[in-house]
């Protein structure tokens, strides 16, 4: 177990600091929950993992395909596109500096047009569809066999309205909880589940209301690895919530018109083309680590 | 499609007939919403065969995929624009063209700020020919505090494009395409947005917009009262859905407004929240003590609308606009004037000699009220 373990891959973000954060980058086999306030970026996370879902083996990444499933119709084509070239040249930009053959030859299959033609979208419109469709994804898998991620955008909105019967919810969280948990161990696959977040009323003393994750305390259990993304001052926080074998921490990030990325340190900002490759070389080393390089 | 019965999905007729009968199991929802031990006490059937029927009912109700490539090139080849231009170049610039289709955007700001304006002048500006920039299509206006005047969509329209308004026909063509409806009380307005449906289609309507969403539901629901909080809440998400469902399945865009509200630090009005206590300090980054004015309707609502933008005073004369939330825009903010034309953006000299406004946290944004006039401008700010 402990091979299978050290062999595990992430998915990396183009955000150094994240992938600190999460030990290496998104874990697969493993349910990794996002959830936030509105506005704060949980969307640009699940569309920036279906990108470096795909980053080749050449540069560290996974090589595979995402499955994006949008139950709140705030996906658009046009933001995958404008993040989806940045990571391209991005990448182009370090294999070019590196004159690596091999991460040249990858460039060849990492366009925009292969990076869009490898995210399969589902919108989805109310909670029987959403159950439906984890259903029979164990079978989509089995027919594409390098999705190596599957996004839920988000589990909450289908679930947050039209529910009489609480329990009833419940228990179907619990099935799609149980059913993806099974998705992620048996292909090999991260699952992201995007959550929003509700107000309570403090028990304590001073009768606060605060935000806290929606769905319950129960849905709590169902996710591995919980990230709350939240502002402050300005800057936008990630914070490690939950993780069996990280600790606690909170990380600035960013969310520009390339996606998702590190907050630049003020005397990097001068030169642009330092502040690109410290990121390559973050990216190099992860290749490192992961891969010895046969030279 | 959830509705679907079991008997359209290929299954042995007889054990269809069973289950409809004795058990009550008649639609590929009652399957789904079934555990799996559920459903084997129920069907007594084999572990094998349950699992056949829940999967056939999935199959049936799942959506079909499609790639994010095929998704773009059906955007090329659809014809349909995928904005409505707003006409203000540095707002359609941000917005990468315009309010877009398929997805429900939120204007929010305090009274008298150009809302209402705002959705005469896309009312306009949908009805315009598509070579011209607009949709070329009819707009429902559902107007819930009888701010829409017919005058004043024909004044806009004169101010903006004198050329093709020029004539008695041209005005006649634009207030005919203008659907406006009435709905005073809650009631009214879900039953409205339930047949709202069959309406867009025979009429080929382009845009809808909602004036205002938050009007009626803050008459009618007192947040003090338990359960009303919740109800509302419950209320707001099945009309957000429906708008979403609306805007998507025939690809146009939906316009709703909503007002803003006081939130205070230390919670004396129940469901105005603070960010989960510990990570901020003593308040939010421009909070005094007293409090802020923020969107209203609470949290889940902000979920639920795709793009929000806030709208603001500056001063007596000038206001702002700023792009609060939006799954394809960055955080910015534009200075603009309320005029015949309707709403036109200022220049950069003007933008200026305001300060720059730094992105935070679209729930959190202050927002700039009027006070009394005549009074040397005196503008609260919280």
């Amino acid at each position: 177990m402990l091979q299978e373990e050290r062999e595990q891959g992430c998915i990396i973000t183009f955000c150094s600091a994240l992938d600190e954060l999460l030990g290496g980058g998104v874990p697969l086999t493993k349910i990794t929950e996002f959830c936030g306030a509105p506005g704060v970026g949980k969307t640009q996370m699940g569309m920036q993992l279906a990108i470096d879902v795909q980053i080749p083996s050449a540069f560290g990444g996974l090589g595979g395909e995402a499955v994006y499933i949008d139950t709140e119709g705030s996906f658009m084509v046009q933001r995958l596109e404008d993040m989806a070239k940045a990571a391209m040249e991005h990448c182009r930009h370090i294999a070019t500096v590196e004159n690596n053959r091999e991460q040249l030859e990858a460039m060849a299959n990492f366009t925009v047009e292969h990076i869009l033609s490898r995210i399969h979208f589902y919108r989805v419109h109310d909670w029987v569809e959403l159950v439906a469709l984890v259903n029979i994804l164990p079978e989509f898998l089995q027919q594409h066999p390098k999705v190596r991620l599957v996004v839920i955008d988000s589990i909450a909105f289908p679930f947050r309205h039209d529910f009489e019967d609480l329990s009833l919810r419940t228990r179907l969280l619990n099935g799609l909880a149980q059913n993806c948990i099974r998705l992620a161990d048996s292909h090999k696959a991260a699952v992201v589940l995007v959550n929003q977040m509700t107000t309570k009323m403090g028990h304590s003393g001073d009768g606060q209301a605060h935000l806290v994750p929606a769905l319950g305390e129960s849905w709590g259990h169902a996710s591995t690895i919980r990230v709350l993304l939240f502002w402050e001052a300005g800057c936008r926080y990630a914070r490690l919530y939950k993780s069996p074998s990280r600790e606690e921490a909170t990380v600035p990030y960013q969310v520009t018109v390339a996606g998702i990325r590190d907050v630049c340190i003020p005397n990097n900002m001068q030169d642009l083309s330092t502040a690109t490759k410290e990121e390559g070389d973050s990216l190099g080393e992860h290749s490192q680590r992961k891969r010895p390089r046969v030279s | 499609m959830s509705l679907r019965k079991l008997r359209r999905l290929g299954l042995e007729p007889e054990l269809v007939d069973r289950l409809e009968r004795h058990k009550k199991l008649s639609s590929c929802q009652d399957i789904l919403e079934k555990i799996h031990l559920e459903l084997l006490h129920l069907t007594n059937l084999t572990h094998s065969d349950v699992q056949k029927i829940v999967m056939t009912a999935s199959r049936a109700c799942a959506p079909t995929p499609t790639t994010a490539l095929q998704m773009r090139q059906a955007g090329f080849s659809s014809g349909s624009t995928p904005f409505l231009s707003t006409s203000l170049p540095g707002l359609d610039q941000a917005l990468h063209g315009g309010i877009p289709a398929g997805s429900v955007t939120e204007i929010a700001g305090p009274a008298g700020c150009g809302k209402t304006q705002f959705c005469i002048m896309l009312s306009v500006l949908a009805t315009l020919p598509c070579e011209m920039g607009g949709l070329g299509g009819a707009v429902v206006y559902i107007d819930t505090e009888s701010a829409f005047s017919a005058e004043r969509l024909v004044e806009v329209a004169q101010g903006r494009c004198p050329q093709h308004f020029c004539s008695d026909d041209a005005f006649y063509k634009l207030t005919s395409q203008v659907y406006v409806h009435k709905t005073p009380t809650c009631t009214d307005l879900w039953n409205r947005l339930q047949c709202l449906e069959e309406e867009l289609i025979e009429k080929r309507v382009r845009l809808v917009i909602l004036d205002s969403v938050a009007s009626v539901v803050r008459k009618e629901f007192d947040n003090s009262l338990r359960g009303n909080l919740s109800q509302r809440v419950k209320l707001l998400s099945k009309e957000a859905a429906l708008l979403k469902y609306l805007a998507e399945s025939l690809n146009i865009p939906v316009v709703v407004t909503n007002q803003i509200t006081t939130r205070f630090n230390t919670s004396r009005e129940g469901p105005h929240h603070d960010v989960l206590s510990g990570d901020l300090g003593a308040g939010n980054s421009a909070a005094v003590d007293g409090g802020y004015v923020t969107a209203a309707l609470g949290n889940t609502w902000s979920h639920s609308v795709n793009t929000r933008l806030i709208v603001q005073y500056l001063d007596d004369k000038y206001r702002e606009v700023m792009v609060a939330k939006s799954p394809i825009a960055p955080f910015s903010s534009f200075v603009y004037t309320i005029q015949s034309s309707g709403i036109v953006l200022q220049d950069d000299e003007t933008i200026r000699k305001w300060s720059e406004r730094v992105a935070t946290d679209p729930g959190l944004i202050p927002i700039k009220v009027r006070t009394m006039l005549g009074q040397g401008g005196g503008l609260v700010v919280p």
